[in-house]
């Protein structure tokens, strides 16, 4: 594109994810993470690095923080005072929420993050030239640096691994931003395919590298605006409207019994990841309860 | 102060022309760009293979193969293929009149080896890549061709040509365009058909990849933008 | 998928070619490189391999004892990932982290190439033949007796191999030894139920009471189990199921689950009494047993209040059918058997015999049924050592030298042993012993059957088959070395077979019939065989005994406190790790544990108050101590273990094996004290008890709690509602 083009349509490219005008037709890719289902076992992590050349990057580096699994399992204990037995662990898979409005596109200087027409949030490698500012302004942290030249990084691909590499994904090198993609390769065939027969992507086409491992089934993927697809069925169950920064369900006096929800919602970041709320059977009162 | 704006103005001035600038006609995007030569290990004649008949002297025209009768896996996946050497064989066994020729001969000894040259039996020949994108590109042939060959019933030899140049005039293939992402752009900044002219339903959603929705012109032709989603290519 | 009918071996000729010269379009950095890069065709096609689209294949995870139907993606000769078979009845498409993690396993560069025999210190690469040829020379005139066989879990052909080998010496001295296993429990089973693994429906039951089963992490067929425990969650008629979990250190289970009650370590089969008691619905033997064990009681020795042991009992009893199941914690002390039998008898009282605890269907052939085993073998292969008996010990898929306690002194008895040889993938503490190693196919690259031990749906037989080339010219698959030996033996028997595939080809063919490929023609039976990977038997399924006995079971007093060694030792074990034979695969040293969030190490984990009672803080490197030895790791304060217990994960702690496996973290298997259960004689891996002290060193602990640091700050970020509020069957 041109500059002038750039310019003259300079509001269009500042708001190109019109959270309230034209709707994604025909594709807006979103997820639903269901809590109660997530064990917190980590396989969708692992099958992260087997499908997006995920590297190593080993004990020291991971201490400066400089870990890249581009989806991570956080572990919270509950803090709602309550002891053990009725204390325990919630896990939350945390992966690029793929917002609607991101605040890490309109900070990047040289527009290497972007909004595609699905829905996603790209990030494109070559463009990248590593200034971290839009890790810098992820409210989900989910953005990882490549401080080192990874590929020639010892023990991180020996010759003998770089056979596992997935030839559809690039291997990112130093200097660049990574991110989770939705795994927009897989994405990319089946559209390809679904244009080729004239048709849109079906509902169960596509699964991404997480949802496909993910034992308990707690992670469900698909096109939002297909009426047909789990995913819109279950936003709309819910009452979770991808343009809404605050739910008309949380507005009412009365506490919702429905468990969807978007991490830090206020933002208006309007994420395209919800998720459900863990459910728990508690101990009925505080005061009856004794710790063991 | 007003030193000041001057400055300011003189920028935004620069910034303008040089926007005039970028927007004039890019001879870059158009233009032939021809690449290194490229030696084969056969001297492979894509001109006797694929060019057009010469009814004159037949001896010096070609036999107007389809470039997807060798490159096979160009309509159904990323990448064309090169053609696997039994495909060369299958032919070439049962063309006598060309058998003795010293390229035909150097095909035959990939095939069933050569032990004067350390080449063992249905070894593929090692062939140079000719049309090398950066590793962070990624071109699907099969979109390409569906579109054009199968949905506008193009010829093949113009939809291959489009980016590879007129290979049926060539001996071994050499890169005739630049292959650049401005290349690239050239084309999919056009309008471009959605619906196929004299060919099969393009399909109404034709423009899903596109920013824009398909604009009826006053031709009545509907058009739409190509993909400008950079994670179409690179990702 | 996968074309109906080809020849495989030349496809994989083909594929080798392609594999070897394929262009990593996904590596290497930016440069256009026309002219200089070579691009490679097949010189034979296929017509359903097509460059840059990948083909899935169907085979077997050999990762665990799970058996996992898998499902390979190659691409251009190379296998990318492994996901899980959607067809199969034990993960249905799903794949956990370890599983995924095959595929570093097969392309680890740390494996051992060539075949290895020991001169001094090193080892000297040697020809498979003069391997072979040394083998029958060691063997030559050595009695049965005298051989040992020390093996991991084994099911299937080879299984069947192996054992014709050893019926061919006479020899008895087949070691099934699994460091980490549920071999109490096993026997347990058999005793409360008349079969050792019955199946579990987890999704059928509206109340699962684990006493230590961690069914998600690491417990017999996690993928198997997680998957019912999404339905579970969703529950049966829209009542969520509910998940109650004892035990005095937190698994993965533990920290999912609605109610987790730490117990006093080893008091577990108190509390099974104590709810049998408190139920009152036992009669009989069962109530006997239970007798006495009234809730103050049950509360002072287990350390479970009265009103949660009230709660608890409200709820089995709303909640019906419910499943109670027996895992590792409840079995690793001197009354291991007892606990686990008390659980299970507390099955029985609940009618839930029948319910959520069916009999499992087993494949009609015995001889490849898994052949399973614990850690009781090694009291009797340290016996035979120690005595001197054994002149040539074998040793495959075990590393008993890592994995035995080190106070049973392994290591050095092995030294007694004449000729040792170890069939390895890696040079691993019990290869560096060996005398000759025999580098093996990974089990991506070779064939093979196996016949899971959980069986979770109709009886199977599972198909392993290479999902690409081999990598390394001189490794061979387990059944073909087998085979080679076995040919020494009685070439006449098999003369017929060249290798293994066509041994395996042929009893399959044998066997077709009973295999669902009645009437079908060889060739399309075995590309059936081959293209689903899953083979249906017509399997019988033996009726569980209904009855409640509880003749013999006595529980002994909770154990007395010990001065000098005040804490109790629970080794870890977690879902990646195992017993330490996955080390060396880097994504899973990367990953972090799910509880601590710890990577790349070992850790001990000490309940915040006893923390504070010694002065440790997190970080702070303190000794671990008990009778047999120490290990030295650093410090996690974790609110999920009993205050007077501690725990160091198993699987570290590696001298030996790799880049990514040594000198990482520390090994507790060292000072596990050898006291076993007394009725199956398996190490009581949770009877150890250990003093720990400060070394006055700290660290920074390597851990990923996320960017708040494991706070939500007062966010919603990980939400929950309580569950009657919800109404799960309303969601779509």
């Amino acid at each position: 594109m041109s500059v002038s083009n750039l310019l003259s349509n300079w509001s269009e490219f500042r708001h190109t994810h019109p959270v309230d005008d034209v709707p994604h037709d025909p594709y807006k890719w979103a997820m639903a993470v269901d809590l109660d289902a997530c064990t917190g076992c980590n396989a969708c992590s692992i099958a992260c690095y087997a499908e997006n050349n995920l590297p190593v990057v080993g004990k020291e580096k991971y201490s400066h923080g400089h870990v890249m699994h581009w989806i991570r399992v956080e572990r919270y204990w509950d803090e709602d005072g309550r002891e053990f037995p009725d204390q325990g662990a919630q896990f939350l898979p945390m992966m690029c929420q793929q917002c609607e409005a991101a605040p890490c596109e309109t900070v990047c200087p040289v527009g290497a993050t972007n909004h595609t027409p699905d829905g996603l949030n790209s990030q494109i490698y070559n463009r990248c030239i590593g200034s971290r500012y839009c890790s810098a302004n992820c409210p989900f942290k989910v953005r990882y640096f490549n401080w080192y030249d990874y590929p020639t990084t010892d023990d991180v691909w020996p010759a003998e691994m770089t056979q596992q590499l997935n030839p559809d994904v690039s291997v990112r090198g130093k200097g660049v931003m990574e991110k989770c993609t939705f795994c927009v390769q897989r994405l990319t065939v089946v559209k390809g395919n679904a244009k080729s027969e004239g048709r849109i992507v079906r509902e169960g086409e596509v699964q991404t590298a997480c949802q496909q491992a993910c034992p308990t089934g707690a992670i469900s993927f698909g096109n939002i605006v297909d009426p047909e697809s789990r995913v819109h069925k279950q936003w709309q169950a819910q009452q979770v409207e991808l343009a809404k920064d605050v739910q008309a369900k949380d507005t009412g006096e009365v506490a919702s019994d429905l468990r969807g929800y978007r991490i830090l919602e206020e933002l208006r970041a309007y994420p395209s990841v919800m998720y459900l709320e863990r459910v728990r059977e508690l101990a009925p009162a505080k005061s009856e309860h004794h710790s063991a | 102060m007003h030193r000041f704006l001057r400055l300011s103005v003189l920028l935004m001035g620069l910034f303008v022309a040089s926007s005039y600038a970028a927007d004039a006609p890019s001879a870059r995007m158009t233009e032939d760009s021809l690449g290194p030569e490229v030696a084969q290990p056969i001297e492979f004649p894509h001109f006797r293979h694929a060019g057009d008949v010469n009814k004159e002297h037949p001896e010096k025209g070609g036999m107007q193969i389809d470039c997807m009768y060798c490159h096979t896996f160009a309509r159904r996946s990323a990448v064309a293929g090169i053609p696997p050497l039994q495909k060369c064989i299958g032919c070439h066994q049962s063309i006598e009149s060309v058998k003795e020729t010293p390229r035909i001969k150097q095909l035959f000894e990939y095939w069933e080896g050569s032990k004067e040259k350390n080449i063992a039996a249905k070894t593929p020949i090692p062939w140079k890549k000719v049309h090398d994108l950066p590793d962070f590109v990624r071109f699907n042939h099969e979109r390409h061709i569906q579109r054009f060959v199968f949905q506008q019933n193009r010829p093949v030899q113009e939809a291959c040509g489009y980016c590879h140049g007129d290979v049926k005039t060539m001996t071994v293939a050499r890169r005739s365009k630049t292959l650049s992402m401005g290349f690239c752009a050239g084309c999919h900044e056009k309008d471009h058909l959605v619906s196929a002219e004299g060919g099969k339903d393009a399909g109404n959603q034709a423009y899903w990849y596109g920013f824009t929705k398909p604009v009826v012109k006053t031709s009545g032709a509907l058009t739409a933008k190509g993909p400008n989603d950079c994670w179409q290519c690179h990702k | 998928m996968m074309g109906s009918s080809f020849d495989r071996r030349d496809f994989l000729k083909v594929l080798g070619w392609g594999g070897a010269a394929v262009a990593l379009s996904g590596c290497g950095n930016t440069s256009v490189e026309d002219g200089k890069e070579t691009v490679v065709s097949y010189s034979e096609p296929t017509d359903y391999m097509i460059p840059s689209i990948g083909v899935y294949y169907n085979s077997t995870c050999a990762q665990c004892d799970a058996g996992c139907n898998i499902n390979g993606r190659v691409r251009e000769g190379r296998v990318l990932k492994l996901e899980g078979n959607p067809d199969s009845a034990i993960n249905r498409g799903k794949l956990c982290g370890l599983g995924q993690a095959g595929v570093q396993h097969h392309y680890n560069p740390d494996r051992i190439r060539e075949p290895l025999l020991r001169s001094g210190d090193k080892g000297e690469a040697i020809t498979w033949e003069k391997a072979y040829a040394l083998i029958a020379e060691k063997l030559q005139g050595v009695d049965g007796e005298e051989i040992a066989f020390v093996t991991g879990g084994m099911s299937g052909h080879s299984k069947v191999l192996l054992e014709n080998y050893l019926l061919s010496f006479g020899c008895k001295n087949h070691f099934v030894y699994e460091a980490v296993a549920p071999a109490v429990v096993r026997a347990a089973n058999e005793k409360s139920y008349g079969v050792t693994m019955p199946r579990l429906s987890i999704n059928k039951a509206k109340l699962v009471l684990s006493f230590g089963a961690d069914f998600l992490g690491s417990w017999i067929s996690p993928v198997h189990f997680s998957q019912q425990y999404g339905q579970f969650r969703k529950g049966v008629d829209g009542q969520r199921g509910i998940l109650v979990q004892v035990e005095s250190k937190m698994t993965l289970t533990g920290a999912n689950a609605d109610r987790w009650l730490v117990v006093r370590p080893g008091t577990e089969g108190v509390l099974a009494l104590g709810l049998i008691n408190a139920l009152g619905t036992a009669s009989g033997d069962a109530a006997a047993a239970a007798q006495g064990y009234d809730k103050e009681r049950v509360s002072k020795d287990t350390g479970v209040s009265v009103e949660q042991i009230d709660k608890l009992v409200e709820l089995l009893k709303s909640h019906t059918p419910s499943l109670v199941l027996a895992g590792s914690a409840a079995e690793g002390y001197v009354h291991g058997s007892q606990n686990a039998a008390a659980i299970n008898l507390l099955n029985h009282v609940l009618g839930n015999v029948g319910k959520t605890i069916e009999p499992a269907a087993s494949v009609p052939f015995p001889q490849m049924s898994p052949a399973v085993g614990g850690t009781a073998a090694l009291t009797k292969l340290g016996e035979g050592l120690s005595a001197g008996k054994f002149k040539v010990l074998f040793n495959y898929a075990a590393n008993p030298v890592f994995t035995a306690p080190a106070s049973m002194k392994l290591k050095d008895e092995l030294t007694k042993v004449g000729f040792k040889i170890a069939f390895a993938h890696y040079l691993d503490e019990t290869a560096l012993q060996a005398d000759l190693v025999l580098p093996l196919d990974s089990a991506l690259e070779d064939w093979g059957t196996s016949v899971p031990e959980y069986m979770a749906g109709d009886a199977q037989i599972s198909v392993q088959q290479p999902l690409m080339e081999k990598l390394y010219a001189n490794t061979r698959g387990f059944g073909d070395i087998l085979l080679v030996l076995l040919k020494q033996r009685q070439s006449d028997n098999y003369k017929d077979y060249a290798d293994y595939y066509a041994y395996l080809r042929g009893a399959m063919l044998q066997n077709k019939n009973a295999l669902g490929g009645e009437g079908a023609d060889d060739d399309t039976f075995w590309n059936h065989s081959l293209s689903s990977g899953i083979l249906k038997a017509a399997g019988s399924s033996a009726a569980l005994s209904g009855s409640a006995s509880a003749a013999g079971l006595t529980l002994p007093a909770p154990a007395a406190a010990d001065a000098q060694y005040p804490l109790h030792f629970i080794p870890g074990v977690s879902a990646s790790h195992r017993d330490g034979r996955h080390a060396n695969q880097p994504w899973l040293q990367e990953s972090p544990d799910p509880l601590t969030t710890i990577v790349w190490d070992s850790w001990v984990e000490i309940h915040p108050k006893k923390a504070a009672e010694l002065g440790i803080v997190e970080g702070d490197i303190v000794e671990v101590t008990s009778k047999s030895g120490s290990i030295k790791a650093q410090a996690y304060l974790f609110p999920g273990i009993h205050p007077d217990a501690v725990s160091v994960p198993l699987g570290q702690g590696h001298e030996a094996m790799g880049r990514y496996a040594k000198g990482i973290g520390a090994n507790p298997f060292a000072i596990l004290d050898a006291v076993f259960d007394k009725e199956t004689g398996e190490l009581a891996m949770h009877e150890t008890r250990v003093k720990i002290s400060k070394t006055g060193q700290r660290v920074v602990v390597v851990k990923d709690e996320g960017p708040a640091g494991g706070s939500q700050a007062g966010k919603k970020i990980a939400a929950r509602l309580d569950a009657n509020h919800v109404d799960l069957s309303k969601e779509a």
